[in-house]
């Protein structure tokens, strides 16, 4: 029997993480390497080789490779994709400058400044011809129009081209027709048109995505392309697979055609090993918290389903494309603490990074931050990665007190507990967002922290929120790796498909679902999936007539029937209600889109069973003194490794490990179970 | 060290920790609101805004929108607060009987008082621009109005729910009242759950602190504003006496231009606002019943605007201590003038506040912004053969600043427009054109934002338009050497032998199928002398659209040649070594004052 495995990349900041499964033998091995930021494919290969060194398995054992990347995503958020064009309707030059005209809602108007489109107008080039709503053609398309701004933009020496033209979602003709047009006159051209990217109405949005698409187009693909070889060179034949915002994965011929699809990546993949790991301790409901050195990435579960939406934000700019609903916000180990010129104590957005980092790392950091406060109430030991990096803690609780504590007159302990109220409240404030705001109760909820950051907060998060079980998996550090690893192919279809009430279509509604399959089944074939393994979930969006935005609900199994729409339209007033505290039963609803979900499964690992311990003490490694509000007291230290299966560990305690630091409150209760998942719960 | 902070009193993290709810929990508010209303109005363009107030009705929580009173109070006058119980809830739209807490009839107030450990303790409140309330035409404003009982039905504050209970007689007289009753009852209901929303998180609130605990959190949250913006204002008016005069065109009934004549008398610890001076009240509908915390918030938010880690709440409005108006004049018209348009005095007040900062400051503030446009569309739709009601609002260009450009095309705060594929999916009108209305922005070291032009053809059998524009005679003026922004006009069919520009405040006018109507509309003011504006920006405004070569040379003195628009150093440096004389504001010239 052939040796078999999967291997799965998640790139950091400061390291790349590699889980490895060996199929053959039910094993994951987990590796960690350097990140090479000059050319991350080097950590890339370097992770994989040492992972398969751990794993004693050759290359020509791997049949997948996984990789989430942020490439795209800072692409956008720091504004350094290449130079674009877009091709739009005669009249609308300034569809980006314009957007939606509004000064957003949280801004100051005196002070608020328009932020840059990624495409300045002068490369927005206008070509007649018209369609309207419902797709038919009111003016031809003006190809003489298309051609000279191919070659304008050729002369430009541009190659990345949008193209978004008005009602192209209803009918796509004029849109293909102005890309065959740009690459006849310029066979460079990276070419992208809205009707394959985002057919769906609302131009300013759909022109973005478009745009935001060709823009990180060329970095993505060479970043892609140098994956590849690497992978070659190693005589890798596996299909390289690459994590979506959506949460699911596809071939890297898809990310090359729609690297924005990248936007949330890393993310997604966090969330998707959230899950995993909540499965397999018997938990379905979930909300994972993602803690790293500058940000937060909170997601809420419900029944093994994270919520996709599309209205998403990504930096400044709409994401309408179907994303997993994760909320970020600026808190994280290097989040700086700061008195507000008003004298409040804020924490965060603003953050020390890797570099300098927290005052605690000496790299000429002088802004404490939510490590330096956990460093000086004893809860991060003074030294990290096994004892690889020293941590300074006087310079930490001097900088917090002279910082924070004397000039708000706290003593230095109290201020170093203020900033983590002030970071954890501020985090559960998002946690709200994603929860009760979206009427679910997080009390009903297991939370997730992971992340090198999330396990210290863990247990004051649930605390604040009412949760009673906190997860805390079994590498806090690598999850999302391991969320690649467990991830399934994925791919989502939209329509619009406008249904006013009394007069609803069911045929048409057959028909569209049926080009979506079809469309789903071949992209299926692509990629491989035996039929066994192929999975296609129906959805509509709906809405009281006259709303602005739909819910998504599933279409009931079987066929397009009238009691399939009836059963559809219950289950939104109940989604109505749920979400926003009403339904309207009086109230005729309208479909807006269809949606269809394929999913191809990919042989999943089951997390290993690890062995039983020696018992408590045999993992206890020392103790600390830690400052908490009721005062100071020693903490017992355990090392997670020796914590085995099945042993019990009542709070305070601090378990440490190589890449997170988990605190047990006191009152709280540990269990290792045989997953080697710390599951902490509430005494009483 | 000891800790004399009593239990009963909120620390510095609690502080900041209640804040932070108090933000979610208004963002919750306005997702429920703008995700299940069902006019345009609100749904799409977003006119709505959410706030939380304390029990005595001081704002605990606003929005970035300076067009609110003081709302509470029209409700106690008719509601004792000790008559309140959990589950009321409150409404109006009352422009004279609430003292222009709001300030026309479109829009609808809704609140609800919150209880925690059994006393009254808060209100939680919603406010949206209603479609169409009846009225003398659809959508309810018309430049012909002359009164405000043609601008729809007035609901005096009442109690629409008691105990829970909703009384469903008075709804009924409200929906028979509009011509669109499905939307009015979807944008009521969406309305109250975004009241009841904020009433649930104010009580969890104080369910997890306590309620003394917060009730502090919140005395201090005022304290802490109002101690920066008294701060702020002390740097900003020295003790003295400041004038500014601002002008709108009409009130779409033959009469003006209206001035609004603005003193400052900043004494060391007071600040006075007179509006007293300002012009008669107008026959048509510009009338604005200036509540006093209008000006308050507008210097307030001003005041504030580097700061957004502080709440946008009562101690804001600390930033006058009186305001004076003069009943019978355009800023306290007498009952029943007509209030429709008054946008256009609201705007005007605003950048007349902005004149007095200017001149207190030697040209420190903002320059003078265009006033939002805005028009409605009404008709039958052939393809439904269904009345429409079609009111776009239409971004403008804002004034120049000291440190940034004006914002080009924004309409306001929080409102968006309707995508050209929502228009001619919803209306029966293709959009034809909406772009950058080139030079509209006035020219100066920081450049005026430019407005937009927007052109739509008809395409209902006959339809009746309603316009509004201002700044026609009298554009945004700009500061410092900067230059005034272009106006803008609302033109029938441009560019043909037909073609009609209309009065800038009309209504009547009759449209038919295959017309264009075509909006362009006015930039803002520039700041500061435009031969100090580098000749890159300068070449990217000229590229991008903005500005036009003829404007870079003769307002600019920069000299651009050949297609990629090279700039001509040696032609540009001669240009601009004959530098043009200025004087503190421009409006079609320098002026010294603005009168």
């Amino acid at each position: 029997m052939s040796e078999e495995s999967a291997v799965a990349i998640d790139i950091g900041g400061t390291f790349t993480d590699i889980v490895l499964f060996d199929r053959r033998r039910g094993r994951i091995h987990n590796a960690k390497v350097p990140t090479t930021p000059a050319d991350p494919s080097a950590g890339f290969m370097a992770g994989i080789d040492a992972a398969l060194g751990a794993g004693g398995l050759p290359a020509s054992s791997i049949r997948q490779v996984l990789h989430g990347t942020t490439v795209a995503t800072n692409l956008i958020l720091e504004s350094k994709g290449v130079a674009a064009a877009l091709l739009t309707t005669a009249g609308f030059k300034h569809v980006l400058e314009i957007g939606r005209h509004d000064i957003p809602r949280k801004a100051n108007m005196y002070s608020w400044v328009k932020p840059k489109r990624p495409v300045p107008p002068q490369r927005v080039f206008e070509i007649a011809g018209r369609l309207d709503p419902a797709g038919n053609e009111i003016e031809k398309l003006d190809e003489a129009a298309v051609r000279d701004a191919a070659r304008r933009i050729r002369a430009l020496g541009v190659n990345a081209v949008a193209i978004c033209f008005l009602h192209s979602y209803a009918d796509a003709r004029h849109e293909r027709r102005a890309c065959e047009l740009v690459l006849a006159e310029h066979p460079q051209a990276l070419v992208s048109i809205s009707s394959e990217v985002l057919p769906v109405f609302r131009e300013y949005e759909r022109s973005m995505v478009t745009i935001l698409n060709v823009y990180v187009m060329p970095a993505v693909s060479s970043y892609v392309a140098k994956l590849e070889e690497r992978l070659q060179a190693r005589n890798v034949a596996a299909p390289l697979l690459m994590m979506k915002s959506s949460g699911g994965v596809t071939g890297a011929a898809t990310i090359r055609r729609e690297p924005v699809q990248t936007a949330l990546s890393g993310p997604a993949a966090g969330v998707v090993g959230a899950m995993f790991v909540g499965e397999a301790s018997g938990h379905g409901n979930l909300i994972s918290i993602d803690i790293g050195g500058t940000s937060a990435d909170i997601c809420l579960i419900r029944a093994g389903d994270p919520g996709v939406t599309v209205e998403g934000r990504v930096g400044d700019w709409p994401m309408p494309l179907p994303m997993i609903d994760i909320n970020t916000i600026g808190a994280g180990g290097g989040s700086i603490a700061a008195l507000a010129p008003s004298g409040g104590l804020t924490v965060g957005p603003r953050s020390a990074g890797a570099i300098p980092g927290p005052v605690a790392y000496g790299r000429g950091g002088t802004e404490p931050t939510v490590t330096d406060a956990h460093l000086a109430l004893g809860h991060l030991t003074p030294y990290l990665l096994n004892g690889s990096m020293k941590l300074d803690r006087p310079a930490a609780v001097a900088a917090i007190e002279q910082k924070i504590g004397r000039p708000l007159g706290l003593d230095t302990m109290a201020a170093a507990r203020g900033i983590l109220s002030v970071v954890d409240n501020n985090m559960v404030g998002a946690i709200r967002v994603v929860s009760v705001e979206r009427g679910h109760d997080p009390r009903d909820f297991a939370l997730v922290p992971f992340g090198g950051a999330g396990p210290l907060h863990g247990g004051a998060l649930a605390r604040l929120l009412g949760i009673r079980t906190i997860i805390v998996p079994p590498a806090p550090g690598v999850l999302s790796a391991l969320g690649l690893l467990v991830a399934q192919l994925k791919s989502d279809y939209s329509r619009t498909c406008l249904q006013r009430p009394l007069d609803y279509d069911l045929m048409r509604i057959g028909r569209v679902f049926a080009e979506m399959e079809e469309e789903a089944v071949q992209w299926l074939v692509r990629e491989g999936v035996p039929p066994e393994g192929r999975v296609l979930l129906r959805q509509a969006s709906l809405r009281y007539i006259h709303q602005g935005f739909e819910l998504a609900v599933p279409w009931p199994d079987g066929g397009v029937t009238r009691d399939a729409l009836d059963r559809c339209m219950a289950a939104f007033h109940r989604r109505h209600e749920q979400l926003y505290t009403f339904a309207q039963e009086d109230t005729p609803v309208e479909i807006v889109n269809l949606r269809l979900t394929a999913i191809g499964r990919l042989e999943r690992p089951t997390l290993p069973r690890i062995a039983a311990g020696r018992g408590l003490d045999g993992a206890r490694i020392g103790e600390q003194r830690v400052e908490s509000a009721s005062g100071v007291a020693p903490w017992p230290i355990y090392d997670r490794d020796r914590l085995g299966a099945d042993t019990d560990l009542r709070g305070p305690a601090i378990v440490q490990q190589l890449d997170a630091t988990t605190l047990v409150l006191p009152g709280q209760r540990g269990h290792v179970d045989d997953h080697g998942i710390l599951i902490v719960t509430e005494e009483n | 060290m000891t800790n004399p902070t009593p239990s009963t009193s909120c620390d510095p993290v609690t502080l900041e920790i209640v804040k932070g709810a108090l933000r979610s929990m208004q963002a919750e508010m306005e997702a429920v609101l703008g995700r299940t209303a069902m006019s345009a109005f609100i749904k799409e363009k977003k006119d709505f805004f959410v706030a939380l107030f304390d029990a005595e009705g001081k704002l605990v929580l606003g929005s970035s929108l300076p067009a609110f009173g003081d709302i509470m109070t029209p409700i106690f006058k008719r509601f004792a607060p000790d008559t309140m119980q959990p589950g009321d809830l409150y409404w109006y739209n009352d422009c004279y009987g609430s003292d222009g807490a709001v300030s026309h009839s479109p829009d609808q107030v809704f609140a609800a008082p919150v209880f925690a450990e059994g006393r009254l303790s808060a209100f939680s409140q919603s406010w949206a621009h209603f479609n169409d309330i009846g009225g003398m035409r659809p959508g309810s404003l018309s430049p012909d109005a002359t009164d405000i009982f043609q601008e729809g039905i007035i609901i005096p504050p009442i109690r629409l729910m008691r105990g829970g209970r909703w009384n469903d007689e008075a709804l009924r007289i409200f929906l028979r009242n509009s011509r669109f009753p499905d939307q009015s009852k979807g944008d009521v209901r969406a309305s109250v759950a975004a009241v009841r929303l904020g009433e649930r998180r104010m009580i969890e609130l104080f369910e997890r602190f306590g309620r003394v605990r917060v009730l502090d959190a919140l005395a201090q949250s005022m304290d802490e504003t109002c101690r920066f913006v008294r701060t702020r204002l002390a740097t900003t008016f020295k003790p003295g006496t400041y004038r500014f005069t601002e002008l709108l065109d009409t009130d779409g009934h033959g009469n003006g231009p209206f001035r609004i004549r603005l003193k400052l008398d900043a004494m060391a610890d007071r600040l006075v606002l007179d509006a007293r001076e300002t012009d008669d009240q107008a026959r048509g509908p510009v009338n604005f019943i200036m509540n006093a915390d209008v000006p308050k918030m507008m210097l307030g938010q001003y005041l504030l605007s580097d700061n957004p880690g502080v709440l946008t709440n009562h101690g804001a409005l600390q930033a006058l201590d009186e305001v004076l108006t003069r009943p019978g004049s355009l800023l306290k018209p007498n009952f029943p003038a007509p209030l429709g348009q008054r946008g256009i005095t609201l705007i005007r007040v605003l950048t007349a506040c902005q004149g007095l900062v200017n001149v207190a400051t030697g040209g420190n503030g903002m320059a003078s912004s265009a006033v939002y446009v805005i028009y409605y569309l009404r008709g039958r739709d052939p393809r439904t053969d269904d009345t429409f009601l079609l009111t776009d609002g239409i971004a403008v260009g804002y004034g120049a600043r000291s440190f940034a450009d004006g914002i080009d095309a924004v309409y306001l705060v929080a409102n968006e427009n309707y995508p050209a594929e929502f228009l001619d999916m919803e209306y029966p009108v293709r959009l034809r054109r909406y772009g950058i209305f080139r030079d509209s922005g006035g020219p100066g070291r920081w450049r005026g934002g430019c407005g937009v032009v927007r052109e739509l053809e008809v395409l209902a059998k006959e339809t009746m338009l309603s316009n509004r524009i201002d700044g026609v005679d009298n554009p945004p003026w700009g500061v410092n050497g900067g230059r005034a922004g272009r106006p803008g006009r609302c033109v029938l069919n441009p560019d043909t032998p037909q073609e009609r520009v209309l009065p800038p405040l009309a209504d009547g006018t009759i449209v038919r199928a295959g017309d264009v109507i075509r909006l362009e509309t006015g930039g803002g003011g520039g700041w500061g002398h435009p031969f100090d504006r580098e000749a890159e920006l300068v070449r990217a405004d000229v590229l991008g659209g903005f500005v036009s070569p003829e404007s870079a040379r003769e307002d600019y003195g920069v000299v651009l040649v050949g297609e990629e628009c090279e700039i001509d150093e040696t032609a540009t440096a001669k240009l601009r070594a004959k530098r043009p004389p200025t004087k503190a504001f421009h409006r079609h010239d320098y002026h010294d004052v603005l009168t």
